[in-house]
């Protein structure tokens, strides 16, 4: 039974797994960017639900309305003030991984400096209670997670495969000059792309509020982890981000049940490490060019 | 179009243009030289300067850091200026310089000037290893690959048992030269810093080098032009590592103490990376010149502000702005000045005033 019980665990944390590789997939899909600064922002969004909870007392999940539209505007003006003025360097992935590094480091000095070292856990009642069926315990605060989850990833598949913007956002990525040709308005895509893409990350840091206690320099923990997720799947590719996160959080659950905690991020570097060695175009990638 | 209506100089002004300009290069680079030698002349002459003021404790310690990045970064950019391959994970090479010295140090009272040799060997060993292994990627991919490796090298030391894990060791106060304060710590980074520079200079004018910059330009052609890449990028990481342990040796004998994250810290992978960038990529005297920007911008704002978490921003703020507007760094923006406005007046003194007519 044990494993059963493993087996929810890792597959519950990679509901909110697959909605942090989401975004970083789509940017990658659609600008070609390796956003090195997205655990920042998952941060950014973590400490907003925060002070939501503690002075508003607006519950973790209620307060998604708030973090994701903000994080959508942060993630546009990020966007304009940055990538714009790369576009045409020569070494354009190379770049975005060294611009979004100094982004990271702005955002993690930024963040120590105003909200200081301290850890911190939004406590909302559920975060410490759970579901007892049979025997198996299911917390609910994981529980309520992933259904969130489900439901951001539903709506992001009904965003891209419904709608207008979705199709102009879908060309992109598959050929920005024919999309051009087509009519798509390829700059305003992009930007909404990084937009909707800050706006995952922004949805996973509320959602990680009340699963994981995070600080400012915590987002070092999750560059890794979701970089192997994205890589695995194929970077670029939002069902293979899907299945790296629900496959990876498995065996990172079984990592950790069998080595210890200390261990389970072990998981993640081995497995980014030996994909980029093996095959580093994924499950359903194109390869890293420069 | 502008329409001009100054006179098109004659060709005997042009070429006096052009020989004033190369003149001026010329002086130039005769100061920029004469500049070197007194730099490194100073930096040798320092330490007798001690006890002659107060603040001499605090300027070694700096200058023993401004040493170690001078060494680091113009380490780095051997692999990731000349050959074009960004690594943020090279703090490796250091941690082993370091703890092979350390652990010589406290448990065979080995002195850090003859382990440092150790240390270096075993780095370039790590290095090649390293290298065929990790070469196989190249660009964002080799970038992600050195972080994983740098963040598996850091979660394997905190938890190995057999050199203390992360809480590290405290290395013995060394009593060979117990009256000289830093001073020896000091000349052991000087000689890193003159070691990378000197290495990085004479790769520079090497046919080795010219095939490194060739890899950065186009891997492909360089491989169809019959450059034997692979061994060379190795080659080129192996020797990336020699001076990075060196400083790696020294640093942890300046601490006076060893512990995974005094040198796998993900901050000091950047740092090696924004300094050469900041000062040049590709360039020899980039690095040391990035080196000794960034470390007196963190110095004075320490002062100002205090240690803090700022540094960190403004290391960041510092890289985005380089990126987005002096790509090339410092140096290699100066260069590339020099280089344009010489090509352009010797095109006017040939092209018999085509160019000039352009608006030249």
């Amino acid at each position: 039974m044990q494993w059963v019980q493993i087996l929810i665990l890792g597959l519950m944390l990679g509901g909110v797994y697959a909605v942090m590789a989401s975004g970083l997939t789509l940017i990658f899909g659609v600008m070609r960017i390796v956003n090195l600064a997205h655990a920042t922002f998952i941060l950014l969004a973590a400490y907003l639900t925060f002070f939501l909870y503690e002075f508003l007392d607006v519950d973790p999940i209620l307060s998604l309305a708030v973090t994701v539209p903000v994080m959508f505007l942060v993630g546009i003006a990020v966007y304009l003030l940055l990538f714009p003025r790369i576009e045409n360097s020569p070494r354009f992935v190379e770049s975005t991984v060294l611009l979004t590094f100094g982004v990271a480091l702005f955002m993690e000095g930024t963040m120590g400096r105003t909200f200081t070292g301290t850890y911190r856990l939004v406590r909302p009642t559920y975060g410490t209670e759970s579901f007892l069926i049979g025997d198996l315990y299911i917390p609910k605060g994981q529980l309520y997670a992933l259904i969130v989850s489900a439901v951001l990833l539903l709506l992001l598949a009904a965003l891209l495969y419904g709608t207008r913007i979705g199709g102009s956002i879908r060309a992109t990525m598959q050929n920005r000059t024919a999309a051009q040709i087509v009519g798509v308005n390829v700059r305003r895509t992009m930007a909404l792309s990084f937009g909707l893409g800050i706006a995952l990350a922004g949805a996973s840091g509320t959602l990680l509020s009340f699963l994981f206690p995070f600080f400012p320099a915590s987002h070092w923990e999750w560059v890794p982890i979701m970089l192997a997720l994205v890589v695995l799947g194929g970077l670029g590719s939002l069902q293979g981000a899907l299945i790296g996160a629900l496959g990876l959080s498995v065996v990172a659950a079984f990592v950790m049940t069998e080595l210890g905690p200390t261990w389970q991020p072990m998981t993640f570097f081995l497995a980014l490490f030996l994909i980029l060695l093996v095959r580093p175009q994924g499950l359903y990638g194109k390869p890293l060019e420069a | 179009m502008a329409t001009t209506t100054a006179p098109v100089p004659s060709l005997d002004e042009r070429r006096a243009a052009l020989e004033r300009a190369e003149a001026r290069v010329a002086l130039q680079r005769r100061v920029f030289r004469a500049v070197v030698a007194l730099v490194a002349l100073g930096l040798i002459a320092f330490p007798a300067l001690r006890g002659t003021f107060s603040a001499f404790n605090y300027v070694i310690q700096v200058l023993i850091v401004m040493l170690m990045f001078t060494a680091m970064a113009s380490s780095w950019n051997i692999m990731g200026g000349f050959a074009g391959y960004i690594s943020l994970g090279h703090n490796v090479f250091m941690v082993i310089g370091a703890y092979v010295s350390g652990m010589l140090l406290v448990y065979q009272g080995i002195s850090p000037f003859v382990s440092v040799f150790l240390g270096v060997a075993l780095a370039v060993a790590v290095g090649t290893l390293f290298g065929l292994i990790t070469l196989r990627t190249r660009g964002p991919a080799f970038i992600i690959a050195s972080i994983s490796l740098l963040l598996m090298t850091r979660l394997m030391m905190d938890n190995w048992k057999a050199i203390e894990g992360a809480s590290g060791l405290s290395l013995p106060i060394p009593d060979f030269f117990p009256t000289l304060g830093k001073v020896p710590m000091y000349y052991g980074m000087l000689a890193a810093a003159l070691g990378a520079v000197g290495l990085a200079y004479g790769i520079s004018r090497s046919k080795f080098g010219l095939a490194l910059r060739a890899i950065a330009m186009d891997e492909v052609k360089a491989e169809a032009a019959g450059i034997d890449t692979r061994r060379y990028k190795i080659i080129a990481l192996a020797l990336s590592a020699i001076f990075i342990a060196w400083a790696g040796t020294f640093w942890g004998y300046t601490l006076n103490y060893i512990r995974p994250s005094a040198f796998l810290s993900v901050a000091i992978a950047a740092d090696m990376a924004l300094m050469s960038i900041v000062g040049g990529k590709g360039t020899v005297a980039g690095p040391p010149i990035g080196a000794f920007l960034i470390i007196l911008v963190t110095e004075l704002s320490v002062w100002l502000f205090g240690p803090s978490e700022l540094n960190l921003a403004i290391s960041g703020t510092i890289l985005i702005t380089v990126l987005l507007f002096f790509p090339l760094g410092i140096v290699g923006t100066l260069q590339n000045r020099q280089r344009d406005r010489l090509a352009r007046l010797r095109a006017a003194v040939e092209d018999s005033g085509e160019a000039v007519m352009k608006g030249a």
